[in-house]
């Protein structure tokens, strides 16, 4: 079909989401795109899940540490901070989740507030409360192993 | 801005690590409900013995250049038992917490001025009414909006937490109440940034200014209980001061 004249055409805004889990999770592309359909169609309802129109345009994973351009339509950036804020879990894996930025072009996006995370995660054994354990280590971030799963910790707990 | 969070042991994530998220998230400061997770473990080395850093909350305050209060949550069974934690950790905690979710203990909650905060009313069978909210007023009691299950439940669970908050909201705006708002995360992963608290609650039909007086109430709360917990006061309107020495 013929593109619509640029008068027509949506306008846009892209959202730099920064994701955080703990290491042992799982999050592909497909799952975060689900999960937040439904979260904006829980929160705004059909009609506002339609209206901010949440689209998934990059999204890198791994080590417990991801990050996401998610497209939404002008004027409804403050919804969609809303249903992004409301994922907490995917696929069962529970998620911290933040909107680092808004930009007008993905370019922009991208230059400004992508790529930081970057640091890689290592395993190693920490002391953690009086006891040597295994954790997980991504820069200032320690996700120490105890019996019941796993308990945030940082730099400076395990010094 | 700031969060009420839980910690490790009550929570999933430690003092420090709660403080280092929400200081990249934007926080001014973290209030730490759980009191176990500021205080040396049990049966430990006698008082004398210094603690460790991760247990020091201007420590981890230095490392990440946030405020971190020491607070207690007293959960009782009744206003007796209530009445006594509340007595005992007044004088060393900054802020007082009393959590409510049962009729009784609402009540005792918002007629004690020693309580700063009546956390999570709605939670249980505890309801809330303008009598209530009339002497939280009087007693200068905040009321917390707990929007951790509308950030984190879905389904019925979500709708009954939205219902109850909206009622809340009802009552205690039109009497004036103080109010705080808090995310009640129990780890780093909870935790939202300011302005997605903002955003949800704006969408579950609070004003956005209002919510962000809420998570400012952390912050004065925390001012103004340090002032008087400090040497220099001796009551409202009287301070010790230096001598002085010209007339």
């Amino acid at each position: 079909m013929k593109h619509l004249p640029k008068h027509l055409r949506p306008r846009w805004r892209y959202l730099a989401v920064g994701i955080e889990t703990w290491p042992n999770a799982e999050v592909d592309r497909r799952a975060f795109q689900r999960a937040l359909w439904y979260g904006a169609g829980n929160l705004l309802g059909d009609a506002g899940s339609a209206d901010a129109d949440l689209k998934l345009l990059s999204f890198s994973f791994s080590g417990g540490a991801g990050e996401a351009v998610v497209r939404v339509r002008r004027g409804h950036v403050e919804a969609a901070r809303a249903a992004i804020g409301c994922v907490g879990m995917i696929d069962g894996d529970s998620v911290g989740i933040r909107v680092r930025g808004v930009s007008g072009t993905v370019r922009a996006c991208e230059e400004r507030y992508m790529g930081r995370a970057a640091a890689s995660s290592t395993q190693r054994d920490v002391a953690f409360e009086d006891a040597e354990r295994s954790a997980v280590v991504r820069g200032d971030a320690c996700d120490v192993r105890i019996e019941s799963g796993y308990v945030g910790a940082a730099a400076f707990d395990t010094e | 801005m700031y969060e009420a969070v839980h910690a490790y042991p009550d929570g999933d994530a430690t003092v420090a690590r709660q403080a280092m998220t929400a200081a990249r998230y934007g926080y001014d400061g973290i209030v730490v409900r759980t009191r176990s997770a500021l205080e040396p473990p049990d049966g430990a080395e006698s008082e004398a013995a210094p603690t460790s850093p991760a247990r020091d909350p201007d420590a981890i305050a230095d490392e990440y250049g946030i405020d971190v209060v020491d607070a207690v949550e007293v959960d009782a069974d009744g206003p007796r038992e209530a009445s006594g934690a509340v007595g005992n950790h007044r004088s060393e905690h900054t802020v007082v917490c009393v959590v409510g979710g049962d009729d009784r203990l609402n009540r005792y909650a918002v007629e004690e001025p020693r309580v700063d905060v009546l956390a999570r009313p709605n939670a249980g069978s505890g309801g809330f009414n303008h009598v209530l909210a009339k002497a939280a007023r009087d007693n200068g009691v905040h009321v917390e909006f707990d929007l951790g299950p509308v950030l984190g439940e879905t389904g019925g669970n979500r709708v009954r937490a939205l219902a109850d908050l909206r009622k809340l909201r009802e009552i205690v705006t039109y009497y004036d109440a103080p109010h705080v708002v808090s995310a009640n995360a129990a780890s780093h992963l909870e935790l939202r940034a300011p302005r997605e608290v903002v955003a949800v609650a704006e969408e579950a039909g609070f004003d956005p200014e209002w919510v962000r007086e809420g998570l400012r109430a952390w912050g004065s709360i925390a001012e103004r209980n340090r002032e008087r917990l400090s040497g220099r006061f001796i009551e409202p309107g009287v301070r010790r001061g230096r001598y002085e020495t010209e007339r």
